[in-house]
Parts: C-alpha cells; sequence; structure tokens
C-alpha cells in the first residue's frame, strides 16, 4: 500500500515535471523579440560624444554597449537632424549629426514607429530612442567613417 | 529663297539644340569616381529538411569606384533580424559568430569587368566579383557573378552566391543546431548606390 502510493505519488511529480519541461522549451523556442521601446533606457548621450567615444577606443565602447546575445544596450541619443531617408524594408532612417563630426548615429526605425519620423525635419534638435547595433569607425576598406547603428527607433520627448 | 529657308532652318536648329544639349548634360551627368550605398539590403537563407531559416539586414554599407572597380561592404552582424527571437541569440552567441567581438563582417574586392559597364547609359550589366570576404577572423576568397542595373542615373548592384559556413570556422558537431541549419547558405546582396 505504501510502495504504491510512492509509485503514484512520483508518476503524478514525473508528469506535471515533464509537462512544465515541455512548457518551457516550446516557451523559450518561441519567445518574443524583445520590445525595445517598453524596455528601460540603460544609456543617455549626445551623437556628439557617442561618436566621439567609438573613434577613441572602439574596443572598450563594445564591451559597454554591445551584448553576447545581441540585446545590446537601449540607448537614448540626442542630436541635430542630419537626414531622413527610407530604407528598402521602407522604414525611415533618420542620420543624427553634428557638421563638424567625422561620423553620426544612423536611427532606423521600424514599421510600428514609422509615422512619428513623418513629422522629423532636417535641422531639428531630436532624441531617438533604440537598440545599439554597431558602433562607429573608419574602414579602410570603405574609406569613409561609419555611423553608429541604432535600430528599433522612436522619438521620445526627454523627461 | 532657298538659302534664306536654310537659313532659318539652321537657327531654328541650334535654338533647339543648344537646350537640348544643356538638358542632356544635366539628366544624363554620369555618375562616375566613388560610389557609396547606405541603403542596402543582405538576405541570408538555410534550407534543411527539417527547417528553413532566413534572416535580413538593412543597415550594411558598401563602396564602388567606377573607374577602378575596387567593391567594399560592411556588415554590422547584430543587425541581421531573424522570425525567432532564441535564433536570433544563438547567432549572435559565442557559439556561432560572436558579434560582440567581431561586430562586422567584411567584403573587400573588385568588380573585374568594370569596363563593360557604362555608367551613363541605362542598361542592365553582368559583372564578375572577386575578392576577401571577412567572418569572425577568418578570411576567404569569394568568386561570384552580380549585377549591375543603371536606371534613370541611378546605380544598383546585386548578387546571390552561396557561403559555406564551415570555412568560416561556424559548424556544429552536435544537437540542434547540426541538424536544423544547412551546410551552405545562400546569400543574396541588393544595393543602391549614390554619388559620394
Amino acid at each position: 500500500m505504501k510502495a504504491k502510493k510512492i509509485v503514484k505519488v512520483g508518476l503524478i511529480v514525473f508528469v506535471v515535471g515533464a509537462l512544465a519541461a515541455g512548457a518551457i522549451v516550446i516557451y523559450l523556442f518561441n519567445k518574443p523579440h524583445r520590445d525595445v521601446q517598453n524596455t528601460d533606457i540603460d544609456f543617455k548621450s549626445n551623437a556628439s560624444d557617442l561618436v566621439a567615444e567609438y573613434l577613441s577606443d572602439p574596443t572598450k565602447a563594445n564591451e559597454k554597449y554591445l551584448d553576447e546575445e545581441g540585446n545590446s544596450k537601449i540607448m537614448a541619443v540626442t542630436g541635430k537632424v542630419h537626414s531622413v531617408t527610407k530604407d528598402m524594408n521602407n522604414q525611415f532612417v533618420v542620420l543624427l549629426k553634428e557638421e563638424s563630426d567625422k561620423a553620426g548615429v544612423s536611427c532606423t526605425f521600424s514599421a510600428a514607429t514609422n509615422s512619428s519620423a513623418e513629422k522629423i525635419s532636417v535641422g531639428q534638435m531630436i532624441t531617438i530612442k533604440g537598440v545599439i547595433r554597431s558602433g562607429a569607425g573608419y574602414d579602410a576598406d570603405l574609406d569613409l567613417y561609419e555611423d553608429v547603428v541604432i535600430e528599433k527607433s522612436d522619438v521620445i520627448t526627454e523627461n | 529663297m532657298l538659302n534664306q529657308i536654310i537659313n532659318t532652318m539652321k537657327k531654328l536648329a541650334s535654338l533647339f539644340l543648344i537646350p537640348a544639349v544643356i538638358i542632356s548634360l544635366v539628366a544624363f551627368r554620369p555618375v562616375a569616381g566613388k560610389l557609396v550605398s547606405k541603403n542596402a539590403h543582405i538576405n541570408f537563407f538555410s534550407h534543411t529538411s527539417v527547417e528553413d531559416i532566413t534572416a535580413n539586414n538593412y543597415k550594411v554599407v558598401s563602396t564602388l569606384e567606377t573607374s577602378t572597380g575596387d567593391l567594399a561592404f560592411s556588415v554590422p552582424m547584430q543587425s541581421f533580424e531573424f522570425e525567432k527571437a532564441l535564433m536570433q541569440e544563438h547567432f549572435n552567441s559565442g557559439n556561432f559568430l560572436d558579434t560582440k567581438k567581431f561586430p562586422k563582417a567584411k567584403f573587400d574586392g573588385k568588380i573585374t569587368n568594370i569596363s563593360t559597364v557604362n555608367f551613363s547609359q541605362d542598361g542592365v550589366y553582368e559583372v564578375d566579383v572577386t575578392g576577401n570576404m571577412t567572418i569572425k577572423e577568418t578570411t576567404k576568397p569569394v568568386n561570384t557573378k552580380g549585377t549591375i542595373t543603371i536606371k534613370g542615373g541611378k546605380v544598383n548592384g546585386s548578387t546571390k552566391f552561396n557561403l559555406v559556413l564551415a570555412e568560416y570556422g561556424i559548424a556544429f558537431k552536435k544537437g540542434k543546431p547540426s541538424t536544423n541549419i544547412a551546410k551552405e547558405i545562400e546569400v543574396k546582396v541588393n544595393a543602391d548606390y549614390l554619388s559620394e
């Protein structure tokens, strides 16, 4: 009688455990992308400072801003709008750059945030929140300075 | 009488000719020198019987020197977007592309038959591309065919080639990735170029 009970309890524990493990696997496999706009800001910077930080020590900056699994830091970057264009995925791309700087911060919007980019005009000072993907730097093969890459962008009002 | 008519016609012709020459000079000003693309798209596709995996990147930068055919690409690796978040994390992780340590992949090469492309005339030109691709720490030669399309003064470049992951030290010996990721993936590149 006692042995039977142990087996019964053991079976229940096993089944529940297996179901929980299965659910976790399914959840992990299908887990949604991080919602950048609903994630807290990690760093606030202005476009010129961020570019300067990358140009002076890219290794240190990558260590600070990039994440091993691609969930890199959420940035709020303030700067002067240099250009507003659209990419091949029909997403707005806003370049924050001072005339005197060698590179800028290229912020790509998304289908969800595109409408707020429509109102942006060149010369305006704005703050953009998004996830950093790569830094600025001089590339010898391209023979030009590459911009800092920010994606999943949206315009935010600073508090 | 006849001379007068001919003279008038000559005058008329020159009147039309001058603006025509000006318009053609402005409208068909050949794009030359260094072209830059900050509007490009790279897609890769992996097919196995278990699963199809695809990812897109819209933050690619490229340059093309029309006189020499010099061609370069810089690809921010964390900008590849996958359908599933987990796949994207695996792609970026230390076991796979280690994008924190190697944030960019590079291609440095040449269009070897650039002289066959007339940048001042609309058309579709087949080109030969050769160069070196650097992914993580490994540099390997890549040879492929590409297409340069000139339309209304706009320059577009595109190509499609296969890439063997193991050649770049990206290999899976066991587990899900070894069965779900193809050994050879298809890479598609499309870039719109503007004068610098």
